[in-house]
């Protein structure tokens, strides 16, 4: 009797059921629970917090004297204080967090899609596609990061939506990179030529067996990308180029920074620089449950 | 092997030619007009002119390129807008400025990482050292390196007052190149170069743990093991062994490193070259703008190529073709 490759190796899984496994698995891992608790914490603060917020983020607040109110310790009508332009610390801070939130979300997905479609594309049918993609990456990866972002901004417009363009023109070539890698390795399994014999198309070999299996990979890269991007946004607010029209917490620390007050304004300081600790080491902590997941080697035995 | 090195050669020469091309493209659309400032200066018309064609912006857009290649092969990078003086003169000094922060924190980084990434991994799985290590680690690795800068200035220099937070050198300190073997250069060099370390060493630690996690379990450690060797030097041989992916993740790193360090040249008022390339882009300096990115896009293909290379030597395994 020869061995027939039953129906379930040639009809491969689902997306759905495997990023459900993919998600099961990181919530066993302890670090990760917290990760993922801090980020609901600030995904429901990016919802709600522009409400929350007492003030206008830019209004300039008065004493009953009728003066500029600037530089004031916190207190009952400000709880976080005033800046060096008598704004309300809290309400910057709390408008934060939707700013830092988008560009994350927004550029991710946007890098997450671009290098899973050169990624599969590449590494699934190799060739001549797979030459141009590697070519380009080889000069991609050779842009240094934000010296780039910090010219391109500058020559675009500093706008939250080049903001987002200029990071996902950074961050689709190492994404791409890895994901083609894996799926190379994908190709070679023997239920994908098992599938091919059975007369599968290249789109339904893609989606259930190389997508499924490579779903890891894309997330870990997805979540790292979510933690560049809104780096890569504080740093380039920080640095004075980011939009000037929102408050972003990079924006705070630079007008703390560049008005001087930096090593006084305590008040100014600490909340946007833990927000941003808080945000991208969550971000880190989720990555690397799923590092451990696509590396066998270092998951415990 | 002399074929490959040749090949990896031609290939750098290719991608710092497409890097160039993508950055001149990219200044050439630039909406603002340059002499724009300095038509505030109130200069004539025939003189603007006559600066237009010194600094190479007039002509078509392929002729400007054309002859902005040219004198790059040369090594003219033209005149800084601001400074009125070739843009060479203004970079060179800043050069070495960048590289006393980079290379010392680059080293220093990696070294304490791996130090520390080796107990680390071959901590009890599961075990507090192990836990704590990583977690330690993950939460420090997610802190921009700007609030870096901002702790250490706020903590030692304007709390405790052991560190100056700005520049390089007290006024009126030693000028020139002696300037960098004095007291008053390495006490304000102490900040900086911390902030680099802290910025750099987790991703080395975690790295280097990982590597011994997946080493200790393999046949060799169980030999040496079984010599009776001390539990130290067994760990030295996984470590050795760790090494290899953290030497080629290092050079690449290392131009990161200098991109990185433009943050951290900020929050000190350090003057190196990434604090120039900010400078220079918003008082809309281009041509030292492009060649600071130039130099920094170069680094990085130089440290890809020499990864490459000291890779091949490092592991036998790897066949030059």
């Amino acid at each position: 009797m020869t061995q027939v490759p039953d129906q379930g190796a040639i009809r491969g899984r689902s997306l759905f059921s495997s990023a459900r496994d993919s998600f099961r698995l990181l919530m066993e891992d302890n670090f990760a629970v917290v990760g993922v608790a801090i980020l609901a914490i600030f995904v429901l603060l990016a919802i709600i917090g522009p409400w929350l917020a007492p003030y206008e983020p830019f209004k300039a607040m008065m004493t009953e004297t009728g003066r500029l109110n600037r530089l004031s310790p916190p207190n009952a009508t400000h709880l976080l204080g005033t800046t060096a332009f008598g704004n309300d610390v809290l309400s910057q801070f709390l408008h934060g967090f939707r700013v830092a939130l988008i560009v994350g979300l927004v550029a991710a997905l946007a890098v997450g899609f671009i290098s899973t479609v050169f990624g599969v594309l590449s590494g699934y049918f190799g060739g001549y596609v797979d030459d141009v993609l590697m070519r380009l990456t080889d000069i991609a990866l050779s842009i240094p990061t934000l010296p780039f972002a910090i010219v391109a901004v500058a020559l675009l417009g500093p706008s939250i939506e080049n903001i987002i363009l200029v990071i996902t023109i950074l961050f689709w070539r190492n994404g791409a990179r890895i994901i083609r890698s894996a799926v190379l390795t994908e190709r070679e399994r023997i239920y994908v030529k098992w599938a091919r014999a059975a007369g599968a198309s290249h789109f339904h070999i893609i989606m259930r067996h190389i997508l499924p299996n490579i779903v890891r990979i894309v997330f870990l890269w997805v979540t790292m990308s979510v933690a560049f991007a809104i780096l890569t946004e504080a740093s380039l607010s920080f640095l004075g180029l980011g939009d000037p029209t929102v408050v972003s917490w990079g924006q705070m620390l630079n007008t703390a920074f560049s008005s001087g007050n930096l090593r006084t304004a305590w008040w100014w300081v600490v909340p946007p620089s833990l927000a941003l600790v808080l945000l991208v080491s969550s971000l880190y902590l989720i990555g690397r449950a799923y590092e451990e997941q696509t590396n066998p080697r270092l998951r415990r035995r | 092997m002399r074929a490959y090195i040749l090949r990896r050669l031609a290939q750098s020469v290719l991608v710092v030619w497409a890097v160039t091309t993508i950055m001149f493209f990219m200044f050439r659309v630039m909406p603002a007009d340059p002499t724009a400032i300095l038509l505030e200066r109130g200069l004539t018309d025939e003189a603007r002119q006559a600066l237009l064609e010194q600094w190479g912006l007039t002509g078509s857009m392929w002729d400007q390129y054309l002859a902005y290649l040219g004198n790059l092969i040369q090594g003219d990078f033209g005149s800084s807008f601001f400074y009125r003086k070739p843009v060479w003169e203004v970079l060179w000094p800043l050069i070495v400025n960048t590289l006393w922060i980079a290379i010392p924190g680059l080293l220093l980084g990696a070294a304490i990482g791996a130090a520390i990434g080796t107990a680390v991994g071959w901590a009890r799985r599961g075990g507090k050292l192990e836990r704590s290590g990583i977690f330690l680690a993950t939460v420090i690795r997610g802190v921009p390196n700007f609030v870096i800068g901002i702790a250490l200035l706020t903590i030692f220099s304007s709390t405790l007052g052991w560190f100056p937070g700005f520049g390089m050198g007290d006024p009126g300190a030693t000028t020139g190149f002696a300037r960098y073997f004095t007291l008053d250069f390495l006490h304000h060099l102490a900040l900086p170069l911390i902030a680099v370390i802290i910025y750099f060493m987790p991703e080395n630690l975690l790295l280097m743990r990982s590597g011994v996690v997946e080493n200790r379990t393999e046949d060799y450690i169980e030999l040496v093991r079984a010599k009776g060797v001390p539990q130290r030097r067994v760990a030295w041989h996984a470590a050795r062994n760790s090494m290899l992916p953290l030497i080629t993740w290092l050079f690449p790193a290392l131009a990161e490193t200098i991109a990185g360090i433009v943050v951290i040249e900020i929050v000190f008022s350090w003057p190196g070259v990434g604090r120039e390339l900010v400078l220079a882009v918003t008082r809309q300096d281009y041509p030292l703008a492009q060649a600071a990115f130039f130099l920094l896009a170069v680094m990085i293909v130089l440290a890809n190529l020499a990864a490459d290379l000291v890779y091949g030597k490092l592991d036998p395994r790897v066949v030059y073709k």
